[in-house]
C-alpha cells in the first residue's frame, strides 16, 4: 500500500517531467500495473460520466440513445487497440518497450487528460454558449498533454530519436487499420461458418 | 346460456361504442398520422395538420370546357385561378369550389376580341403556365406565346357588389356634379345653356353606364409584354411563371435559364436579371479541374448556375423561389431586393424537405413550387416523394403531408401550390385535379401560434403551444415558442425547462446567463465569503512558508 502510495505521488512527477519520468518508471521500477489498471477503469467511466454529465450547453449526446457498456468498451478501445498495434510494430523494429510498458505510457499519459476532464464535466455546468469556448480550449491543453506524454514516453520505453519515434507511429496507425481490417473479416468469416452449420442443424432436425 | 351470450355480445358492443368515443376528433377524413423531424434528425410521429376536403375536377366545369391539366394555381381573396396548359385556358373558381370563368380568347375594354395588328390573328392564350393575380390586374405567363398578358381583375360576390354599389355612388356623384356644373352656367348664360347643361348630365350617366357594363365583361387586355428591346443575355422570352410585388415589380421566371429571374417594371420594360443561384462546386470536380488542360477543361461538363422552378412574392415584397435542381447550393430562396438569400434558417437542420437516413435511401428533396402566406409560414411543394413540407418564418418545420401515390391525399404529377386562407391547394397536372387541403384541429392550432408568433403576441402563442404540445408532445418547436414567452416574462427557470425540451441551446443559454445571475446575486454574501476565505488561506500558508524558510536559514 505504501508502495503504492508512493508511485502514485511519482506518477505526479511523470507527468510535469516526462523523459527522466518514464525513464525511472520503465527501468527503474517506480511504474506501478495497478495504478495502469486503475487509471483505464478510471478513464473508461470518465467516458460515461462526461456522456451523461456534461452540461446542457455543451452536451450533444442523445440521452435515449445512451448505453454504459457501449460507452465504457468504446472509450477504451481505441488505447488498447493503439497499445497493441504500436507494440506488434515497434516488436519488428528495435523497439525495447514490451507491451505493458506502452499500457503503462499511455495510463500515465491518460491521467493529466482524465483531471481536466473531470474539471471540464463540472465547469460545463455552469458556462453559457459564449464561455463554452474556454472550456474547449481546456480540454484542447489536456489533448496535447496528453499527446506529448505519449509521444515523450514512447520514445524512452523504446529508445528510439525523435524522427524514428514519429515513423513508429505512423507506422502504427497503419498497423491499427490493418487490425481491424482482419478483425471485421475474421469476424465476417466465422459468422458465415457458424450460420452454415446452424442452418446444417436446423435442416437435419427438420427433415 | 344464451342470456350469457346476448350479455357478452352487449359489453362487446358497449365497449365497441367507448372505444369510439375515445379516439378524439382531431381530423375528419384523415385518420393517419404525419410525421416530424426532431433535433436529433430522426422522424417522430406527429399529427397531421391539413387534410384533404375536396378537390377541383373536370366535374366541376361546365359541359363544354374540359380539364385536362393543373400546371399552376394562383388565389386571390378568395378566388382561385388555376392554369391548364394543355387547355390553353386560365379558369376561375370561387371559395366553395364552382365554376365562375374561364379565360382563353383575350377581349379588349370593349368586349371586342384583340387582334394582332401584325399577324391579323385573334389573341389566345397558348400552353400558359403561370397566373398571378394582385389588386388590380391578373398576369398570365402565356408561355407558347412568350409574352405576359396584363388584363383586369374581374370582382365576384361581395366584392363585385361593393364596387357596383361604389360605381353607383360615384355616378349619382358625377351626376350631382354635372347638374352643378349646369345651374351654375344656367346661372351665368340662361336660356340655351339649360338645354345644354341636360345633355351633358344625360351624356355622363350614359357613359357611366355603359363603363360598367364594359366592367362587367371582365378580363379586359390591359398590357401585352413581349421581350422588351433592352432586354440583355442569351435568355430566352420564353414566361413560364410570374409573380408580382407589392410595388408593382413583375417577376418573370424562365424555365431552364443561367442567368436568373428576370425583373421587369410594371410598364413592362426590363429591369434586370435577378438573384443569380450560386451552384455547389465538389471539391473533386475543383481538383480535376485544376490538373486538366485547356482541352480536357473543355470537354468537361460546365458547371452551370442551378434554374429555378418557382416563386412567389410576399407581402413585404421580398420574393420567394425554390429549384428543382439538386446541383444547387440552397433549395428555397428569399431574394432582398439586392438579390441576396436572406432566408432564415434557424430550424433544427438547415436542410429543407426529408433528412436522409441509414435505413431509408430517398434522395435530397427538390421543390417545384412554394407558397408562402401572409405570416411568413411557407410550404413547399416535393418532387421526389410528392410530399408537402410546411415552414415557418423561422425556417422550423410545421408539417408534412401528401405523398406519391393514387389513393386520397396523395399526389401524382404535384406541379402547384397556394395558400387559400389557411388552406392550401396543391395542382397535379397528370389527375388534372387541384386538392383542397384544410387544416386540421391541430393544424389550426399551429398556424394560429405562428401568426402570433409572427406578429410579436408571444403569450397569446405560447397559450397555443401549450395547447398543441398537449395534443402532440412530439411538436419540439412549440416547446421553444412557450419558452421563448417564459423568456420574455423574465421566468428562466422554466423557460430553461422548455428550451431543453424544444433542444434550442442557444436560447437555453440566453435564459441559463440570467439565471446564472439570479443565482450568483441570491448568494453573493455567502460567495465572497469563501473566495476571501480562500484568498486568506493562500496568503497564510505562504507567510508560513517564509517564516519557515527564513528560520531554516537563520539555523
Amino acid at each position: 500500500m505504501k508502495k503504492f502510495a508512493e508511485d502514485f505521488k511519482y506518477l505526479g512527477h511523470v507527468i510535469f517531467h516526462p523523459f527522466d519520468g518514464f525513464y525511472e518508471a520503465r527501468f527503474r521500477g517506480k511504474g506501478n500495473l495497478l495504478l495502469v489498471a486503475l487509471i483505464f477503469l478510471a478513464s473508461g467511466i470518465m467516458n460515461i460520466v462526461s456522456y451523461q454529465y456534461t452540461g446542457y450547453i455543451m452536451n450533444d449526446n442523445a440521452m435515449f440513445n445512451m448505453n454504459s457498456v457501449t460507452t465504457f468498451i468504446f472509450g477504451l478501445f481505441p488505447y488498447l487497440l493503439f497499445a497493441l498495434s504500436n507494440w506488434s510494430m515497434t516488436a519488428i523494429f528495435e523497439g525495447s518497450g514490451k507491451f505493458l510498458d506502452i499500457c503503462l505510457v499511455l495510463a500515465y499519459s491518460l491521467f493529466p487528460k482524465l483531471v481536466i476532464d473531470i474539471i471540464v464535466v463540472i465547469f460545463s455546468n455552469i458556462v453559457t454558449e459564449e464561455e463554452t469556448m474556454i472550456l474547449t480550449a481546456v480540454q484542447m491543453i489536456g489533448l496535447i498533454w496528453f499527446c506529448f506524454l505519449v509521444f515523450s514516453g514512447l520514445c524512452v520505453i523504446h529508445e528510439y530519436g525523435a524522427g524514428r519515434n514519429l515513423a513508429m507511429i505512423i507506422a502504427t496507425f497503419v498497423a491499427a487499420v490493418v487490425i481491424i481490417f482482419l478483425a471485421t473479416l475474421y469476424v465476417t468469416l466465422v459468422e458465415k461458418v457458424v450460420g452454415f452449420v446452424s442452418d446444417l442443424v436446423t435442416e437435419l432436425a427438420k427433415r | 346460456m344464451t342470456k350469457r351470450i346476448l350479455a357478452a355480445a352487449a359489453a362487446l358492443a358497449l365497449a365497441f361504442v367507448f372505444c369510439l368515443q375515445a379516439v378524439p376528433a382531431m381530423a375528419e377524413h384523415t385518420k393517419d398520422a404525419s410525421y416530424i423531424y426532431d433535433y436529433w434528425g430522426s422522424a417522430n410521429k406527429s399529427l397531421s395538420a391539413f387534410e384533404l376536403s375536396t378537390s377541383i375536377t373536370y366535374e366541376a366545369m361546365p359541359d363544354d370546357i374540359t380539364l385536362s391539366s393543373v400546371d399552376d394555381v394562383n388565389v386571390y381573396n378568395g378566388i382561385i385561378y388555376i392554369v391548364d396548359s394543355t387547355e390553353s385556358r386560365v379558369n376561375v373558381f370561387d371559395s366553395d369550389y364552382n365554376f365562375l370563368d374561364s379565360i382563353k380568347i383575350i377581349r379588349d375594354s370593349d368586349g371586342k376580341i384583340v387582334v394582332s395588328e401584325e399577324t391579323n390573328k385573334q389573341m389566345i392564350l397558348s400552353k400558359p403556365e403561370g397566373v398571378y393575380v394582385t389588386e388590380d390586374y391578373v398576369y398570365i405567363a402565356d408561355t407558347g406565346n412568350s409574352r405576359v398578358l396584363v388584363l383586369e381583375r374581374k370582382a365576384y360576390g361581395e366584392e363585385a357588389e361593393e364596387a357596383e354599389v361604389a360605381a353607383e355612388a360615384a355616378e349619382a356623384l358625377e351626376a350631382a356634379e354635372a347638374v352643378e356644373e349646369a345651374t351654375i352656367m344656367l346661372v351665368e348664360e340662361d336660356g340655351e345653356a339649360v338645354e345644354e347643361a341636360t345633355a351633358v348630365v344625360e351624356e355622363t350617366i350614359a357613359e357611366e353606364v355603359e363603363e360598367e357594363e364594359v366592367d362587367h365583361l371582365s378580363y379586359a387586355l390591359v398590357r401585352e409584354i413581349t421581350r422588351p428591346e433592352t432586354m440583355v443575355g442569351d435568355t430566352e422570352f420564353t414566361p413560364s411563371k410570374i409573380t408580382v410585388d407589392n410595388s408593382g415589380r413583375i417577376f418573370v421566371l424562365v424555365q431552364n435559364t443561367t442567368e436568373g429571374i428576370i425583373e421587369l417594371n410594371s410598364d413592362g420594360s426590363f429591369s434586370r436579371y435577378f438573384g443569380v443561384n450560386s451552384p455547389s462546386v465538389n471539391l473533386l470536380d475543383y481538383f480535376w479541374k485544376s490538373i486538366a488542360s485547356e482541352e480536357q477543361q473543355e470537354k468537361m461538363s460546365k458547371t452551370y448556375a442551378a434554374a429555378f422552378s418557382n416563386l412567389q412574392a410576399d407581402s413585404d415584397g421580398f420574393v420567394y423561389a425554390v429549384t428543382t435542381d439538386t446541383s444547387s447550393e440552397d433549395m428555397v430562396f428569399r431574394f432582398n431586393s439586392n438579390g441576396e438569400n436572406v432566408l432564415r434558417t434557424f430550424g433544427y437542420t438547415e436542410q429543407f424537405g426529408d433528412l436522409p437516413s441509414m435505413d431509408d435511401s430517398s434522395t435530397t428533396s427538390t421543390f417545384t413550387d412554394i407558397a408562402v402566406n401572409d405570416y411568413g409560414v411557407y410550404a413547399l411543394l416535393d418532387t421526389v416523394n410528392n410530399r408537402v413540407f410546411v415552414y415557418n418564418f423561422d425556417g422550423n418545420l410545421i408539417s408534412i403531408f401528401g405523398g406519391e401515390g393514387n389513393t386520397k391525399g396523395t399526389f401524382n404529377t404535384p406541379t402547384s401550390i397556394a395558400w387559400m386562407g389557411n388552406n392550401l391547394i396543391v395542382g397535379d397536372s397528370s389527375l388534372a385535379t387541384a386538392f383542397i387541403f384544410t387544416t386540421t384541429e391541430f393544424g389550426d392550432l399551429i398556424l394560429d401560434a405562428e401568426k402570433h408568433y409572427f406578429e410579436g403576441d408571444f403569450t397569446e402563442a405560447a397559450e397555443l403551444n401549450m395547447q398543441v404540445v398537449q395534443m402532440n408532445a412530439n411538436y419540439d418547436h412549440a416547446y421553444v415558442m412557450i419558452g421563448k414567452n417564459l423568456l420574455m416574462q423574465d421566468e428562466y427557470e422554466s423557460a430553461m425547462y422548455y428550451f431543453k425540451l424544444g433542444n434550442d441551446k442557444t436560447y437555453y443559454s440566453t435564459a441559463f446567463t440570467s439565471y446564472r445571475n439570479e443565482i450568483v446575486q441570491k448568494y453573493f454574501a455567502l460567495l465572497m465569503i469563501v473566495i476571501v476565505a480562500f484568498i486568506v488561506w493562500v496568503l497564510w500558508g505562504e507567510v508560513k512558508f517564509n517564516k519557515k524558510q527564513r528560520e531554516l536559514e537563520e539555523l
